[in-house]
């Protein structure tokens, strides 16, 4: 009997010892794959940033050219300037240089035309409206190169792709390589990107509107959404019976968390544009819809610092005779407070990377100038990159990428705040 | 192997007990190291030279030596905090699954270094069982409980195989009339003290050499506890047990030989009838009499 | 204007607050004897100033939310003939231009002379109904406040409760404040059923759910609204749930192995690394997946498969080979991918929650018989943890579901019902956003289909939410 189960013993012994190397190999593998889903996600986040900084970077430069203008009194007009065609003008002009002129230069204006921007021809109607005796003149101008232009010196359109697949033709790129090599063309620091507002015109087009209307949206936000979270927060952690209704409101903030964003865009399009008529494309909405999206995560980041705090607290506060309503508002909310801001501005930060809802209440028009209040057309930073992603000229790609690293600056700022804060005031009780 | 009789080496024999020792203590010691002429103390199964463990920068056991004999069991006692079970997680390297834990020193287990680099923790675990305080049933059907072990070791090789070593081991574990017919619904449905059975029908169904119990009956009732000692002493007869209690009159009723730490050092060490009869120890017998602890 | 009244307001609630306290002050010096006032001259003072406010806010937000639909309302009901005759949205430009007109601007559109006669005399009509109800709301706000503050006052008495009244009213404000969640949903519900109602008035429901051809695109003319569009919306549920299906496929066993890469093996050093990352990996703007999906992602994998279809055309996968030639940018499967990758982080920080919600005792357990990591886990702690996992990847799939921008940006237009992850399909999502981006009159089917397609999504989504929630409460409770 002590045999045959001393036998049995070791034959279990046996398969076990047989068995470990298989085990172990599984053991790696798992491991592995672990490993392996960890670096995907990391592999992708740098990926990601990568290609952004690689797509953008370009966009905080771009190219000027000088021009010098022959102001001809022949086609200007003194008393309106704005009507003269400055642009067809230099065109000829910069074509005689080339020893150009006259029939054979006709079709050939249109393309020399197309290797400056259209703020040529504003930039040298202002300085002839202000100083009329400039007239007869010639003024040099540093005016920036056209979008395809700046592509191209900064070797984003090939010389080597056939010439009916680039944006620019053979003879274009003749012309700009004479320019560089007269050493007219210079690149500077780009700061019509941050300066100006949207523009059909990629290489005059900047975030400044976009990111006043994000700005103003946030503040409609903010100031709606964070006192009436906290206030409903407060009111379920430390007032509410514990009755349905009191469940119900539970259960329906938890829901309304997970609802899609879109979701919060059609409320906004029904509720707050067909219904209450307010202005279309406002950030005053834009901010309303977003108020209503960042009210529940506000009230559940801050439910959950309010029950960090101990409830120790709140029976030193009631012993001393305090009310319910003192004990909570000398007492607990204070110490909640830094986990309260902490949760608020991460959602706040949230809030400004939405894009969806916004796309419902209009902002995805195209709006030239910078909001000055709430109630005006605005655009925002999300929907911004959104339209000039879908833009046709490639020169948007570029701006869109550098739209997006602006949009992702502001949003790290307020993580970082908010990391400060929480390391800042953090308690442990 | 070395074969050492511990009782006849430390050369003490029972004589009257000691000042303040309770009588019914020093009955339940004799009764459980003199039963009915059956086996004596066994050979020496895990030998313990200096073993010292750290948590991070706190060093939780000071140079512990300490011989365990097998189909014996040993009883592990001491105040809360005091290192016992800490000692107990290192004869089945436990301690490994805990970050920032280190152990010195060497035990031995059939003269063999079980902190060896070659031997398989794995390997270890399968000959060393464990139960723990509460009683953590997988939530799996107590059938799958109680063959976990031989599936992840691939013990048995047949389905019949397994059965008969899950019936073998419930049986064994006296559990098996209980759940004969329900081995199909969840171990988490069942008693405090049936968990705790099942635990150790699960620990015994791997065939291991020594089973390690970290207080196995804290979280029971008083019949349960009952039945759950009954279990070791009958255990006893093939396995080495070594046993943490808190409770003094357990260690007394179902140990051999008995263990006693304190502040993370062993104090003393003896048949389970000298320490509760005759402890060398000052502390020893402060401990017994309920001075602290 | 409305600044002007909420200051005027502020200033009469701080005068109530010092002729309170002042009053409660002076008559509780008046008691004499073993007699105390009840509240403090300060409560006294808050329960005046409450009163003063409370019901002039409640004036102005209500003014404030009702004056648009109202004078709206007015300014439609009263109009002449000719104007009454147009089209909605001529109407509302109609109305636009008006407005302008009595501003002394110019009108933008050009108007026929029999409409154009009404401009001014509409415009000024308009602008008399606004100011009428700017001042009725400002008038019905002062005199609510001094009312309010006149009921207050004679209350200050000595033995009055101010204290116990000014919480109530505090805690009151709480309730009013937690009660806008349920207005949210039931603001939610509202507008989503009062449009898709009108919706499925045209379209009826079954056609809407199983119909195959979606082509709303036709309804260019109010006249023409319904009769040539096509809303089966089947296409589009297909697309979705395609999308779906291939973002789940990435974030279910990616954020899976990554859950219990950190909760089982990663030791403290590289938690605090990984984490992070994948936080910032949460925190990236949906419209920034979405441009990398459509600049990078997609030219990348159509290249590669382009590459591969040039590399088997004329071997025996022929076929194969001329369809993957041919295969765009805009497929199911860059989206889809871009999506479950985006879905990594949710899934991976909500089954870490999980796995970490199953006891130490069971891990312990499983170790003592000399389980490795990976049996522990596959055999304890995915079984123990199931319901909460399974709870985590609906919750998932319901985000998955309700995406916008990356299939905005990532996937197409065409509504196809297929499930080939190379083909272009369009989601549900995608198609409300492009119903309601155009330029084209608000009430037309087209339009309102996109409320209809809305209903659809928060329905589905919010049944998801529901039992995904009440999965993971119940697997939680079971371990607390």
């Amino acid at each position: 009997m002590t045999e045959t189960r001393d036998a049995l013993a070791a034959t279990r012994l046996e398969r076990l010892r047989g068995g470990l190397k298989r085990r172990y190999a599984r053991e790696m593998r798992f491991r592995m794959y672990g490993i392996l889903a960890i670096a995907v996600a990391v592999a992708f986040l740098a990926l990601l940033l990568g290609r952004i900084v690689e797509q953008g970077h370009t966009a905080f430069y771009a190219h000027e050219v000088s021009v010098p203008v022959y102001l001809d009194p022949a086609k200007i007009d003194p008393s309106y300037p704005q009507g003269t065609n400055f642009e067809q003008m230099v065109a000829e002009q910069q074509l005689a240089t080339q020893g150009l002129s006259g029939d054979a230069a006709g079709p050939m204006a249109a393309e020399m035309r197309g290797l400056f921007s259209s703020e040529l021809k504003f930039q040298v109607a202002e300085q002839v409206a202000a100083d009329p005796s400039l007239i007869g003149q010639t003024v040099t101008f540093d005016v920036p190169v056209s979008d395809d232009a700046d592509l191209f010196f900064k070797g984003k359109i090939s010389r080597d792709t056939p010439s009916e697949q680039r944006r620019l033709t053979d003879r274009q790129i003749g012309w700009l390589d004479q320019m560089e090599d007269a050493g007219r063309v210079h690149s500077h620091f780009n700061a019509r990107l941050f300066t100006s507002g949207d523009s059909t015109e990629a290489e005059l087009a900047g975030v400044l509107g976009a990111v006043v209307g994000s700005a103003l949206m946030l503040m409609v936000t903010a100031l709606l959404a964070i006192p009436v979270g906290v206030a409903a927060a407060v009111y379920l952690e430390e007032f509410a019976p514990r009755n349905r209704l009191s469940a119900l409101i539970e259960v329906n903030i938890n829901n309304l968390a997970a609802v899609p964003s879109i979701v919060y865009g059609l409320l906004g399009l029904a509720l707050f544009i067909n219904w209450m008529h307010l202005p279309r494309s406002s950030p005053l909405v834009g901010g309303l819809v977003l108020a209503l999206m960042a009210l529940p995560t506000i009230i559940i980041a801050t439910r959950s610092s309010l029950k960090a705090v101990p409830p120790s607290i709140r029976e030193a506060a009631l012993a001393m005779g305090a009310s319910r309503t003192q004990t909570v508002f000398q007492h607990v909310l204070p110490l909640a407070l830094p986990g309260v801001m902490t949760g608020a501005i991460i959602s706040l930060a949230h809030a400004l990377g939405e894009t969806a809802p916004l796309l419902l209440i209009g902002m995805v028009s195209f709006i030239p100038g910078v909001a000055s209040s709430i109630t005006e057309p605005s655009g925002a930073l999300p929907s911004l990159i959104y339209i000039w992603e879908n833009a046709s000229e490639r020169a948007f790609h570029e701006r869109t990428a550098a739209a997006i690293m602006v949009l992702l600056a502001f949003m790290i700022v307020m993580n970082a705040a908010a990391i400060l804060l929480r390391r800042h005031f953090e308690r442990r009780w | 192997m070395k074969q050492t009789i511990y009782r006849s080496q430390d050369g003490l024999e029972g004589g009257a007990p000691a000042a303040g020792v309770p009588a019914e203590l020093a009955a339940a010691a004799q009764a459980a190291t003199d039963p009915k002429g059956a086996a004596p103390v066994g050979p020496t199964k895990i030998a313990a030279r200096d073993v010292s463990v750290f948590y991070g920068d706190k060093q939780a056991l000071f140079d512990v030596s300490l011989d365990i004999p097998d189909k014996t069991v040993t009883a592990l006692i001491g105040p809360s905090g005091c290192g016992k079970s800490t000692f107990l997680r290192t004869m089945n390297r436990m301690n490994d699954t805990i970050a920032g834990a280190k152990v010195t020193g060497r035990i031995e287990m059939d003269g063999e270094d079980i902190n060896a680099r070659s031997l398989d923790p794995v390997l270890l675990r399968a000959r060393v069982g464990m139960v723990f305080q509460k009683p953590n049933p997988f939530p799996k059907s107590i059938f799958e409980n109680v063959a976990y072990g031989p599936r992840i070791h691939g013990l048995t090789r047949s389905k019949d195989e397994l059965a008969g070593v899950v019936e073998e081991s419930l049986r064994r574990a006296g559990l098996w009339e209980e759940v004969a017919d329900r081995l199909h619904s969840a171990g988490t449905g069942l008693s405090g003290g049936q968990q705790q059975r099942l635990v150790i029908a699960r620990a015994i169904a791997v065939n291991p050499e020594v089973i390690l119990m970290d207080e196995p009956c804290s979280a029971l009732d008083p019949i349960a506890t009952a039945k759950i000692e009954e279990l070791i002493d009958e255990l006893r007869e093939r396995y080495c047990i070594v046993i943490v209690t808190h409770s003094m009159a357990q260690a007394a009723r179902v140990s051999q030989r008995t263990a006693f730490f304190h502040m993370g050092r062993l104090v003393e060490t003896g048949d389970t009838e000298e320490i509760f009869t005759n402890p060398r120890e000052r502390r020893t017998l402060d401990y017994i009499t309920g001075r602290f602890g | 204007m409305t600044l002007t009244v909420l200051l005027i307001v502020i200033l009469l609630a701080a005068a109530a607050f010092v002729l309170g306290r002042r009053r409660a002050a002076r008559r509780a010096e008046a008691l004499t004897g073993r007699a105390r006032a009840h509240s403090r001259p300060v409560q006294h003072g808050a329960y005046a100033m409450i009163w003063v406010a409370a019901p002039a806010l409640f004036v102005l937000i209500a003014l404030s939310i009702l004056s648009g639909p109202i004078s709206h309302q007015l300014i439609q009901t009263g109009q002449p003939e000719a104007v009454e005759r147009l089209e909605g949205f001529r109407k509302n430009a109609f109305v636009a231009d008006a407005a302008r007109v009595a501003d002394g601007e110019p009108a933008q559109a050009i108007w026929e002379p029999e409409v154009a006669q009404h401009l001014a005399p509409e415009g000024a009509r308009a602008a008399r109904i606004q100011t009428t109800l700017m001042w009725a709301g400002v008038v019905g706000a002062l005199l609510a406040g001094l009312v309010g503050g006149l009921v207050a006052f004679m209350r200050i008495r000595p033995d009055f409760r101010a204290r116990n009244r000014v919480e109530g009213w505090i805690v009151g404000l709480l309730l009013v404040c937690s009660a806008i969640a349920i207005l949210t949903t039931i603001g939610i519900i509202a507008s989503l059923l009062i449009d898709a109602t009108r919706f499925f008035s045209a379209v009826p429901l079954p056609e809407f759910l199983f119909g195959t051809q979606w082509s709303p695109q036709t309804a260019i003319r109010a006249d023409q609204v319904g009769s040539t569009g096509a809303f089966g919306a089947l296409p589009l549920f297909a697309g979705t749930f395609l999308i779906m299906l291939i973002a789940m496929a990435v974030a279910a066993p990616v954020g899976l192995f990554a859950a219990i890469y950190l909760s089982e093996y990663a030791g403290a050093a590289s938690r605090a690394i990984i984490k992070p990352v994948l936080e910032i990996l949460a925190g990236v703007p949906t419209v920034v997946y979405g441009f990398f999906a459509a600049l990078t992602v997609g030219p990348a994998f159509r290249e590669g498969f382009n590459t591969l279809g040039r590399w088997l055309v004329g071997g025996p996968l022929d076929g194969l080979g001329q369809y993957l030639m041919l295969v765009q940018n805009q497929m199911a499967l860059v989206a889809g991918a871009v999506m479950g990758i985006m879905l990594i982080p949710f899934v991976s920080s909500l089954s870490d929650d999980i796995l970490n919600a199953v006891p130490q005792s069971l891990r312990d357990g499983s170790y003592a018989m000399g389980a490795t990591k990976s049996e522990t886990v596959s055999r304890v702690l995915m079984p123990a943890a199931l319901p909460g996992v399974a709870g985590a990847l609906l919750l998932a799939m319901s985000r998955a579901i309700g995406e916008t921008m990356i299939v905005t940006m990532a996937a197409g237009l065409a509504a196809r019902l297929t499930l080939n992850p190379l083909d272009t399909v369009t989601t549900v999502t995608v198609q409300i956003v492009t119903l309601l981006t155009g330029d084209q009159e608000f009430n037309s089917t087209k339009t309102l289909a996109a409320f209809g397609l809305g209903l659809t999504l928060f329905v589905v989504t919010l049944a998801l939410n529901v039992i995904a929630q009440r999965i993971v409460q119940t697997y939680r409770q079971q371990y607390d």
